[in-house]
């Protein structure tokens, strides 16, 4: 494109191993080469926005030579274009004394360019009631975007600008670590569920990656330095490890167009994150028991190592989720809670968003009286009545295929929701297309005889760790 | 450049949501009075074959007879009898239903795939004829409720949110409503019956539909499908108490083992009706409404004093709450303060740029399509204006209104509203014991 290329966005030099992290565009450097000025920002976007041509309508995919791979699903009827930039690097593939990284160079990428001030991508979407945002979890990072479509196209040009020249310099380290910092204050030593999820991933899973939550500890973040922030951009933020989702009213192959040329000359060479070992490969310990300043109750849990979205048995066990555990009547709750009396509540929730294994979890609210053991006693009492398998109909299997359906399709009316599924299904399952096509022909797929065997597999004939959460001071 | 191409073609896609669809969806909402029902709306949009319906009654927490009457707990609760026979007719149909209330009203809303609507409004229907409460389900509510109030106490967000209600409203005043601590919930299931047969007979309800359907489909689905209404009991408007003028300066509230402080510059803000309200909305996005923001600028940004900053507020038929609010270590308390202060110093000395004007406005304008996705979002919208009293399209009116003020007239009202003298400061720190 030939404003990119007279500004040199794209310049491989840029992004040399070697190379040295270029200064920020300050507002003495406005206008100097390089640097444009606030009226050279305005006069890209509006470049940027110029019309495109009518509209071609459709999904459509690509990948480029470099690796990157790009999915468009145009659609008329979303008034906004969803933008998302999955990075198939998270908190799992951090080592062990990069705990929180992942999450910390989430915070960089908002940071300057060398092309642009820090707050030009935020400022873009903000003036035209967009949003911007981005989320580090366990396997991926993804950053997202939501505008009117007509400021898409100057989304494409700043989100490929900071995949290369992002400015790594110290002042800014320093200054995202305290932000950061803050972030964990808030949300884990101040919020007595934020401190159990960090307790409890630590309980659970022992020393795999997911035994340390994606924010990380204060320890480590202060620990990071440039030279890991390199590590990260230089190796895992390049396109073979990017998947580009994009989905509204965009005309599909004028869209495909833009991106090669806005991307195509990112550089292919890479890091692979490394493998992140499989839940079902892994020694779970036998019981977890947590203590915190929680309100006067005691929870108590089974919880089960459970099928992977990628794995064969997924779908078996999503719909196996549904028919206990999901609508108004979960069936856990209703055996053990309504049935019995013998808690304040209860739940059921297969947990699919680990990419190496998902979870299946059996709990009870109790109160504080109730001893540890009564209170595990009665969950595997209530199993043991699932195990009866009084739920396992034609009919039940029948309704719930149809709630997932329904789901699907509240989801197809929001442009986020489907890039959400694309990005999902591309990352998890390798099949971009499911998110487009949608879940319904896996579920059909599926028999009553499917959803026993798994039912057997990873519920009746498996050893789940027990889990409980009594009050008291914070570990 | 590409290396590989795969194209599909639509068709083999969502023919039918493509290939078939109205320009525009969801359409614009159309509503009419029907005989013994009330007020219907519909917000048509035929993408695909979903139905979304509301039964909105014009009675919530703000209301005195709402709250001593046990009426939340009525409604909310009509659903689960102790057979457990209406729920799992909800999940037989593989429908989604929620029974909630908030400050103006009380709302049943049904989800369900369209072949199934008759079978769901008959399923409505019984729900709310429901006599036979679960005496069990509502003693674990009551329990239930003590403990996510004792869960709320320990977050100093909701702390200091209830510290500056509490120097603002006078005991009693629904605007503190959610920041006390609730009544038990009532578990005599013959008085939920009466309370829910009144609450659903009131005057005002609206029945909402959204999605597949059409006009000709609904008047033949909705006979009969609430009770005639009947005159409304006493007590039902809220009862609003004068402001407390009297604020001191400083509110600290101690809360143990906390490793942060978190701040509140605060004051009351204007009511929906004021002739200052879009200012106001122009105002709170440039000081405090986004990530590059006055607040963010100073107090993340410039310094990394704190993770996030930010205006909250609520505004109302009267004056909410309306705060600058942040947070930071507990050893950067004063350093965070004297920032914060200095924002709203120089907001108000200085007032705002053309330029920050006119994102603003961009943004107040640009972000209406974000409410325009789903069609249940814009049934939602119509009725949370309509259970306000607020005529169809007030905030879409409110961003336009906005983007017609002129810099002066915006900085008039900043040199007013945002004088320091009338914010005070509450902050939630450590307890020193």
């Amino acid at each position: 494109m030939l404003f990119l290329s007279g500004l040199g966005l794209l310049a491989p030099s840029a992004i040399a191993q070697d190379a040295p992290a270029a200064e920020p565009c300050d507002e003495e450097a406005a206008g100097e080469e390089g640097c444009p000025d606030a009226e050279d920002a305005d006069a890209d976007a509006e470049e940027a926005d110029a019309e495109p041509p009518p509209p071609e309508y459709g999904y459509f995919t690509a990948t480029l030579d470099n690796g990157l791979k790009v999915s468009v699903l145009s659609d008329p009827d979303h008034p906004i274009v969803s933008t998302q930039t999955w990075v198939q690097v998270g908190s799992a593939h951090e080592a062990a004394s990069e705990a929180g990284f992942a999450h910390l160079f989430e915070h960089f990428m908002f940071g300057d360019t060398a092309n642009y001030d820090k707050d030009v991508y935020s400022r873009h979407h903000t003036s035209n009631g967009g949003s911007e945002n981005a989320y580090t979890a366990f396997d991926n990072t993804v950053y997202i975007s939501e505008i009117p479509p007509e400021q898409h196209d100057y989304v494409l040009q700043l989100e490929a600008d900071r995949l290369v020249n992002l400015v790594l310099d110290q002042e800014n380290l320093d200054n995202e670590k305290k932000i950061v910092t803050e972030e964990l204050r808030l949300r884990t030593e101040n919020n007595p569920t934020g401190r159990l999820l960090i307790t409890g991933l630590r309980g659970l899973f022992g020393e795999h990656p997911y035994g340390h939550s994606p924010a990380g500890t204060k320890e480590d973040i202060q620990g990071a330095d440039l030279e890991l922030a390199r590590k990260f951009y230089e190796g895992y933020y390049r396109p073979a490890n990017l998947h580009l989702v994009i989905v509204g009213p965009v005309n599909g192959p004028w869209t495909l167009e833009r991106v090669a040329e806005y991307y195509g000359d990112l550089p292919a060479e890479h890091s692979a994150p490394p493998e992140v070992p499989s839940l079902q490969d892994w020694s779970f310990p036998e019981r977890v028991d947590l203590q915190d300043d929680i309100p006067p109750v005691k929870l108590a849990a089974n919880i089960y190592i459970a099928p992977a979205p990628g794995d064969a048995d997924y779908w078996a066990m999503k719909l196996l989720g549904q028919m206990i555990s999901s609508g108004s009547v979960d069936r856990f709750r209703e055996e053990l809670v309504v049935s019995r009396g013998k808690a304040l509540d209860g739940f059921g929730t297969y947990v699919d968003q680990f990419q190496a294994g998902g979870i299946l979890i059996f709990g009870s609210i109790s109160l504080p009286t109730r001893s540890r053991r009564r209170a595990l006693k009665l969950i595997d009492r209530t199993v043991e009545t699932l195990d009866e398998r009084i739920w396992l109909t034609e009919e039940n299997l029948a309704v719930a295929r149809r709630a997932l359906l329904r789901e699907e399709l509240e989801g197809s009316y929001y442009a986020a929701s489907q890039a959400d599924d694309i990005g999902r299904a591309y990352a998890w399952m390798g099949d971009d297309a499911l998110g487009v096509d949608g879940f319904a022909a896996r579920y059909e797929a599926v028999t009553l005889k499917d959803i026993e065997d798994v039912w057997y597999r990873y519920v009746a004939e498996a050893q789940p760790v027990e889990f409980t959460v009594k009050k008291g001071k914070p570990e | 450049m590409i290396a590989l191409v795969t194209w599909m073609s639509l068709s083999s896609l969502a023919p039918a949501a493509f290939a078939d669809a109205p320009a525009a969806n969801p359409r614009a909402p159309v509503s009419w009075e029907v005989v013994d029902i009330g007020r219907v709306v519909l917000v048509e949009d035929h993408r695909a074959p979903l139905v979304e319906v509301r039964l909105h009654f014009p009675v919530g927490a703000w209301s005195p007879w709402f709250r001593e009457s046990g009426a939340e707990e009525a409604f909310t609760m009509q659903l689960f009898d102790p057979e457990g026979a209406l729920r799992a007719r909800v999940d037989a149909l593989a429908a989604d239903l929620n029974l909630s209330s908030d400050d103006f009203g009380s709302t049943l809303s049904f989800s369900c795939l369209k072949e199934d609507l008759p079978d769901g409004l008959e399923l409505i229907q019984d729900v709310i004829y429901n006599r036979d409460y679960d005496l069990s389900e509502l003693k674990r509510a009551k329990k239930g409720r003590q403990v996510e109030w004792e869960g709320q106490i320990k977050d100093p967000s909701f702390r200091l949110e209830q510290a500056g209600r509490e120097l603002m409203f006078a005991e009693g005043d629904p605007r503190l409503n959610g920041y006390e601590e609730p009544a038990a919930v009532v578990t005599d299931g013959a008085k939920l019956s009466a309370v829910r047969n009144t609450l659903v007979r009131l005057p005002g309800r609206t029945v909402g539909f959204a999605g597949d359907l059409n006009r000709a489909e609904i008047d033949a689905l909705i006979v009969g499908l609430l009770p005639p209404t009947e005159a409304a009991p006493e007590g039902l408007a809220p009862a609003f108490s004068p402001l407390k003028t009297e604020r001191p300066a400083l509110t600290q509230v101690p809360m143990p083992t906390l490793t942060q402080v978190y701040f509140a510059l605060g004051r009351e803000s204007l009511a929906w009706g004021s002739e200052d309200y879009p200012s106001m909305l122009i105002a709170s996005h440039i000081l405090g409404g986004h990530f590059y923001s006055r607040l963010y600028m100073s107090l993340r940004h410039d310094g990394g004093e704190t993770y996030g900053a930010g205006v909250r507020y609520a505004s109302g038929p009267e004056p909410g709450p309306y705060g600058l609010t942040t947070f930071t270590r507990v050893e950067n308390m004063e350093r965070t303060e004297e920032k914060l202060r200095a924002v709203l110093d120089t907001f108000h000395a200085d007032g705002i740029t053309q330029e920050e004007l006119d994102d603003a406005v961009g943004n107040l304008l640009g972000e209406r399509a974000f409410s325009q996705q789903a069609p249940g979002q814009v049934l939602d919208n119509w009725l949370w204006e309509s259970a306000r009293g607020l005529p169809a399209g007030w905030r879409e009116s409110m961003a336009e209104s906005a983007s017609a003020l002129e810099l002066e007239a915006v900085n008039g009202f900043i040199s007013d509203f945002y004088a320091p003298s009338k914010f005070v400061m509450i902050r939630v720190e450590p307890e020193v014991k």
